[in-house]
């Protein structure tokens, strides 16, 4: 069958023939290792849910008056002279511990302004002579779409901030040549009857690469 | 006339032998087994081009260069997740210097900056990349190592705490820019320090140089879902980035560079955060560094000089 002459040393080239075909299952072992490597399903990770989409929310907490006449809401809360009389301020009672007694009619209303909660006096800041507006103690009237210039009367300090764009919530463009800013009114994060910021819900913490149990509270 | 019986052609599969066999077998395997090892490669073709490995350094590109560039990396973003981005290479404006202020009397700890900014920047989900860390700080010191990132409380703000967020503080001195052996991260005439991820080694001596925890790097291949990609993209700032480069804040180059707000800022519930142009002497920024009670630079004593300054309002 061959014509080639069998050569000497037949002994040789079969050992080179068992060592190439071991080569060979080598590699061809080692291919299948590598595939199967790339195939194989990544390390396991801890699983994080995507963040709720409250957590990336810009709009403001409140709306103001401003905003809902901007929206073309209802604005039957604004009207003062739909339930209380004209030229007949509304009179204000106090419980035996000295604290307001809010109409049910107000029930809505949370007191809680200025330290201890002192500042509930109604008139301090609406106007008893046209519930439609606001008054200023030196007796400016102040529409409800003004009220910086209510606050302000008393929060100075927080005006000239609020002012400068150091107090208060901006968006928009930093850049004022490039296009505007918004700016947010006192009444769209505060509560005028109760200002101070609530607690929330913190959105969530991060995760490791590989979760673990966090760190003990350090020491303090 | 019939043609004499030729020898059959040792070329012609009828000539196989076992030894031409063996050897063929043993080619095939070798070769097999050298695919097989390259295959490793095939995850990185989905992020990385010749064009890529032949581009060149940021600062020498040309104009038509980056135009190039940017057409490559909007098909690479559209056929990894479907969206077609708008990517920008911003420069930085003539006559602005960007610093950052934080009212550490407003700060609540409520964690929303930290999460704009990942919806922003297009960070990977999974790993979680966080370019800002809101460290729960108790009353009476400044000692970062009090601090805990990790709380878990259901309300905040807890009472003792005030709550300090720490990102790229945007120095004028940036250690991790000297460490950097291939000049991939530089600052940035308005003051950013940005880094170009196709010429990131991964090194990671920037991750290490920086005192304020800064950096972060991309372990594995990022993961975004497509729904949440933002398609606004600069080339400094948010576009997708690859497994093995470096990231951190770079104040939103994409939105600052254009004259918006950094996203961090417009989330923030209780205006602690602000922002603008100090060298324009009537911005906020300005303002606050003229009249607050502006106590630190976070780790003065390190030499760095932030652009990130915390105050009080109290």
């Amino acid at each position: 069958m061959d014509p080639r002459p069998t050569r000497p040393g037949n002994s040789k080239s079969s050992r080179t023939n068992l060592w190439l075909g071991g080569l060979t299952v080598g590699f061809l072992g080692l291919a299948g290792l590598f595939l199967a490597g790339t195939r194989s399903p990544r390390p396991a990770r801890a699983d994080i849910p995507p963040v709720d989409k409250k957590f990336l929310e810009t709009t403001p907490w409140r709306q103001t008056y401003a905003d809902l006449v901007k929206a073309k809401e209802d604005l039957s809360d604004y009207d003062c002279y739909g339930c209380h009389e004209k030229n007949k301020p509304p009179p204000i009672r106090f419980d035996d511990k000295g604290k307001i007694i809010i109409p049910k009619e107000h029930a809505n209303i949370v007191m809680g302004h200025g330290s201890h909660d002192r500042n509930d006096l109604c008139y301090n800041c609406h106007n008893e002579q046209n519930l439609e507006t606001l008054q200023v103690r030196d007796g400016r009237q102040v529409k409800f779409d003004n009220i910086p210039l209510l606050c302000g009367s008393c929060h100075g300090p927080t005006l000239r901030d609020w002012d400068a764009g150091a107090h208060g919530r901006t968006s928009g463009f930093w850049d004022r040549k490039l296009g505007e800013a918004q700016r947010l009114s006192c009444a769209n994060c505060h509560n005028p009857h109760s200002p101070r910021i609530p607690p929330r819900e913190p959105a969530p913490g991060p995760h490791t690469l590989h979760e673990t149990t966090p760190p003990a509270q350090p020491g303090h | 006339m019939s043609a004499p019986p030729t020898p059959p052609d040792p070329t012609s599969d009828a000539a196989m032998t076992r030894r031409s066999f063996l050897r063929g077998t043993a080619a095939f395997g070798g070769l097999t087994a050298l695919a097989a090892s390259l295959a490793p490669l095939r995850e990185l073709s989905d992020f990385s081009s010749t064009e890529q490995f032949l581009q060149k350094y940021y600062k020498e590109m040309t104009p038509s260069d980056m135009a190039k560039v940017i057409a490559r990396i909007e098909r690479e973003v559209q056929h990894q997740y479907g969206v077609r981005p708008h990517v920008r290479d911003l420069k930085p404006m003539d006559g602005v210097e960007f610093v950052y202020c934080l009212n550490l009397t407003r700060c609540i700890g409520c964690r929303k900056c930290v999460h704009a900014c990942v919806a922003e920047n297009n960070q990977s989900r999974n790993p979680e990349i966080q370019y800002i860390r809101v460290l729960k700080m108790p009353h009476g010191s400044m000692d970062v190592e009090k601090g805990d990132h990790n709380y878990k409380d259901a309300q905040v703000p807890d009472k003792g705490f005030f709550y300090m967020p720490v990102q790229c503080q945007q120095c004028k001195n940036p250690p991790c820019v000297k460490v950097c052996p291939v000049n991939a991260t530089w600052q940035e005439k308005d003051g950013i320090t940005v880094i170009d991820y196709d010429w990131c080694i991964g090194c990671r001596y920037c991750e290490a140089a920086c005192p304020y925890f800064a950096r972060r790097f991309n372990f594995t291949k990022p993961e975004i879902p497509k729904d949440r990609l933002n398609p606004e993209m600069a080339y400094l700032g948010n576009r997708p980035r690859k497994m093995g480069v470096m990231e951190k804040c770079h104040f939103c180059i994409q939105r600052t560079r254009a004259g918006k707000y950094p996203a961090c800022l417009e989330v923030c519930p209780v205006g602690a955060r602000k922002f603008g142009n100090i060298l324009d002497p009537e911005s906020e920024v300005s303002h606050i560094l003229r009249e607050k009670r502006v106590f630190i630079q976070l780790k003065e004593e390190m030499g760095t000089s932030p652009r990130f300054y915390y105050y009080f309002d109290k």
